[in-house]
């Protein structure tokens, strides 16, 4: 078991507070819903955000971290009513967002950069706020290049970069779009035990393709296509959709929705197993799978 | 838990709620120290430093007057100007260049804070200008032969260019969010700068003022009750432009709340008021106290008497008849006859009629044995007034001096060169064509003198000879050498000087 996994939030521990509420959220760019009346309601802990592409995930990212209004429905995170001018700006307050794809001034050093970014978030007691620099750098594992360009800087390290800036000033509520994408296992498994910690006393949202990352980090999972939510729930509960569809075979189960040659040399089919299957232990991604192939009325927000 | 969980907790309070305006100060530091780190702006205070470091080491400002020295120090900062338009112009397009605004724009800062904090951060920059301003001006006014008074707000001209520059740069990212605008703004600008090209530049009135640096000046310094210069209102038009442009780009940004818009309504009617007040001319006081400077200086000048001469100055200028007797003196010295002891007026003329930038020649004066001195000092000018001494001892006032012909013209050259340092180097520093050989016009306070080619090698021949030597014979034939009948062949031979020297003719 790896430290992180150590680190989870139970699920108890975060059932308790609604933190994010969203109720009818819409929004088209021309005719395409990026999002269809999505409402969901968000407590402490890492939720992570299950989706194919162009299913609105980052569009649903955005609109909570206030970046694009929604044309319809209403959200509040942690109190604060965005439609609102003091709200947004109350919101904002407590929000750290780190984006799918984050710009660096390549001048800059990390120290530099998130120190920029900790005065935009009103952080402006010098001293204070080069403490809460040097602890999010050190949090990101960036002690040791906070003094490099960022130019300079691997881009594992850059999305640690941005990781830090998301962190800084310890916000309430953190929107992670894809951090861990384009990492190698280690880099990844760095992320995964930042986010894990985050996501102890705060509302952490994140968006991923990595169905590892969400059994391995989060307490509850959505997943959206089409702009919509087609599920909601615990990982365990995703996973369990997938129980008794799952099996082994010698060869491509003609009847599977998805099979592959595992490394032992049998084929792991997902879908509506025959008689007889030989049947076996479902994993996140099964269910992942099959809830895109199912019915949106089966959405349990 | 762990030990690990625990040092996650929340170590801070969520930041705290709502101060903006702390906020703005805090980034306008950040950029502040950005801005000063960026080649442009390192390159142009180099330059700066080097500029003001070679011009207050030049020999011929040993004796500035201060207020012209304040005007002088308005060139330097437009180069620091260029670069603070280039620096803040970078910051303000940072975000969208590098596409962190999807990320920025969702930080509790807005962007119309955030342009503020841009424009805020051309104000060190400004302040170092003026340091700079400051220590050129303070180095002028600390040396020795320094006259006059300088004003505070041509001082402030040159640190106002700058920030005014530098906001410019910022509103130009707002109006035109190109990574090509400003260079090529810059590069506008610097045309019109190094080509003096501003429309209506070096004129004393009107259009020219709205540019920012407005130094119209003549070769001659002018009292500075004199001057008719609206500095002050300058000052104003340019504070109120720069207020002016950051508040627009404040309101461009999205900041239209009330605050701004009034404020940019008052930055406007400042810059309306100064703007408008500054071009409507010299003032009928100034033109009246121009005009009886130059027709009868007497009413504003005061008087003392220093050895054999009597010295009538403009009050600022009074510091400086020390170093006008010590000339008379050395002059007198070496004359010999009624000259040698003979009581002496120098005035201190200007011709201010025709302003600033007017650069009429003083009519030579018909008053005998009156010697007029200029308003500028130091370098050639010393020699010049020596020439003028010399020849009013000789021709007796400096209409006939400037008439001069014939053979008096030797005596007249050697008594102003002789009892300087280096002569020969003096010699042709007085000459227009800095010659040493042939003839030539020499330059004096009022109308030149000239030198034909046959008295330039006599008087260069004495000039190499022990001076007491020569002035022996000054002495003993000084009625003979003064009279208009002597030719330049009967001074040299007079003087000892065995030179073929033909008729003399002024035309040569």
């Amino acid at each position: 078991m790896s430290p992180a996994s150590l680190l989870l939030p139970s699920a108890q521990e975060c059932r308790m507070t609604v933190t994010v509420s969203a109720s009818g959220l819409g929004l088209r760019y021309g005719r395409t819903h990026a999002l269809d009346d999505v409402s969901l309601r968000l407590g402490r802990g890492v939720t992570g955000l299950l989706g194919p592409n162009g299913a609105g995930k980052t569009t649903l990212l955005r609109v909570l971290a206030t970046a694009v209004p929604a044309d319809e429905g209403a959200f509040t995170v942690l109190g604060h009513d965005p439609a609102t001018a003091r709200g947004r700006q109350e919101l904002r307050r407590e929000l750290g967002y780190l984006p799918q794809t984050p710009g660096f001034h390549p001048d800059f050093t990390p120290f530099e950069f998130v120190d920029y970014v900790a005065i935009l978030k009103e952080l402006t007691d010098r001293a204070a706020r080069h403490r809460e620099v040097r602890r999010v750098l050190a949090e990101a594992g960036l002690d040791e290049v906070r003094g490099k360009r960022v130019k300079k800087l691997s881009g594992g390290m850059r999305q640690r970069v941005a990781l830090a800036a998301a962190l800084v000033g310890d916000p309430g509520f953190l929107v992670l779009d894809e951090p861990t994408v384009g990492l190698d296992p280690e880099q990844r498994m760095r992320f995964r035990e930042v986010i894990a910690r985050a996501g102890e006393d705060r509302t952490v949202l994140l968006s991923t393709h990595q169905t590892e990352d969400v059994a391995m980090l989060c307490h509850r999972v959505l997943v959206m296509a089409g702009g919509r939510i087609r599920f909601a729930g615990t990982p365990a509960e995703l996973t369990a959709r997938a129980a008794g569809r799952v099996w082994s075979s010698t060869g491509r189960d003609p009847g599977a929705k998805a099979g592959w040659r595992t490394g032992a040399g049998t084929f792991r089919n997902v879908g509506d197993p025959p008689e007889g299957a030989d049947l076996l232990e479902p994993t996140l991604e099964d269910g992942y799978l099959l809830t895109l192939d199912g019915d949106p009325a089966e959405v349990t927000a | 838990m762990t030990a690990l969980a625990t040092e996650t907790r929340r170590t801070t309070a969520p930041a705290a709620p709502g101060n903006p305006r702390a906020a703005v100060l805090a980034l306008a530091l950040f950029e502040a120290r950005r801005l000063l780190l960026r080649l442009p702006v390192l390159l142009a205070l180099a330059g700066y430093a080097a500029w003001i470091v070679w011009r207050t080491l030049q020999p011929w400002d040993d004796y500035p007057v201060l207020q012209d020295a304040d005007r002088a120090t308005q060139g330097g900062p437009l180069f620091v100007g260029l670069a603070a338009l280039l620096g803040a112009n970078h910051a303000v397009l940072r975000s969208r260049r590098r596409d962190t605004e999807r990320h920025l724009g969702v930080l509790v800062l807005s962007q119309g804070h955030r342009t503020a904090a841009h424009a805020l951060s051309v104000v060190p920059l400004a302040l170092l200008t003026a340091a700079g301003v400051a220590a050129q001006f303070t180095w002028e006014a600390f040396k020795p032969g320094a006259v006059g008074t300088g004003s505070a707000a041509e001082l402030v001209v040159g640190p106002l260019t700058v920030l005014l520059f530098g906001v410019l740069g910022v509103l130009l990212g707002r109006l035109a969010p190109s990574a090509v605008a400003a260079p090529l703004l810059v590069v506008v600008f610097f045309l019109l700068f190094v080509g003096a090209a501003f429309p209506f530049a070096g004129e004393e009135s009107g259009a020219a003022w709205f540019a920012p640096v407005v130094s119209a000046a003549g070769t001659h310094p002018f009292p500075s009750g004199l001057l008719g210069r609206p500095a002050g209102w300058h000052a104003l038009y340019l504070a109120g432009l720069a207020l002016t442009a950051a508040l627009l780009a404040v309101l461009l940004s999205g900041a239209r709340t009330r605050t701004v818009q009034a404020a940019l309504a008052a930055a406007l009617t400042l810059t309306v008021l100064g703007g408008v007040v500054q071009t409507s001319g010299v003032p009928a006081a100034t033109t009246a106290a121009r005009q009886r400077a130059s027709v009868t200086p007497e009413k504003d000048q005061r008087c003392v008497r220093r050895g054999t001469a009597d010295y009538c100055a403009f009050p600022e200028w009074t510091p400086r008849v020390g170093d006008w007797a010590r000339v008379v003196r050395r002059v007198q010295a070496l004359a010999g006859g009624t000259a040698h002891g003979r009581r002496l007026l120098v005035r201190q003329r200007v011709e201010a009629r025709y302003g600033l930038d007017g650069d009429a020649a003083l009519a030579p004066s018909t008053t005998p044995y009156q010697v007029t001195v200029g308003t500028a000092w130091g370098g050639n000018r010393i020699p010049e007034f020596s020439t003028a001494v010399a020849a009013v001892l000789v021709a007796g006032d400096e209409k006939a001096a400037g008439e001069l012909c014939d053979g008096r013209m030797v005596t007249v050259m050697w008594l102003s060169l002789a009892w300087q340092s280096d002569p020969e180097a003096r010699l042709r520093n007085v000459r227009l064509d800095d010659s040493l050989t042939g003839s030539a016009v020499v330059l004096a306070p009022t109308e030149p003198l000239t030198m034909t080619a046959g008295q330039t090698e006599v008087v260069r021949t004495l000039l190499d000879r022990p001076s007491y030597g020569v002035a022996a014979r000054v002495k003993a034939h000084w009625t003979e050498l003064t009279s208009p009948q002597v030719t330049t062949a009967r001074a040299a031979e007079i003087l000892g000087v065995h030179a073929k020297v033909g008729a003399d003719r002024c035309a040569e």
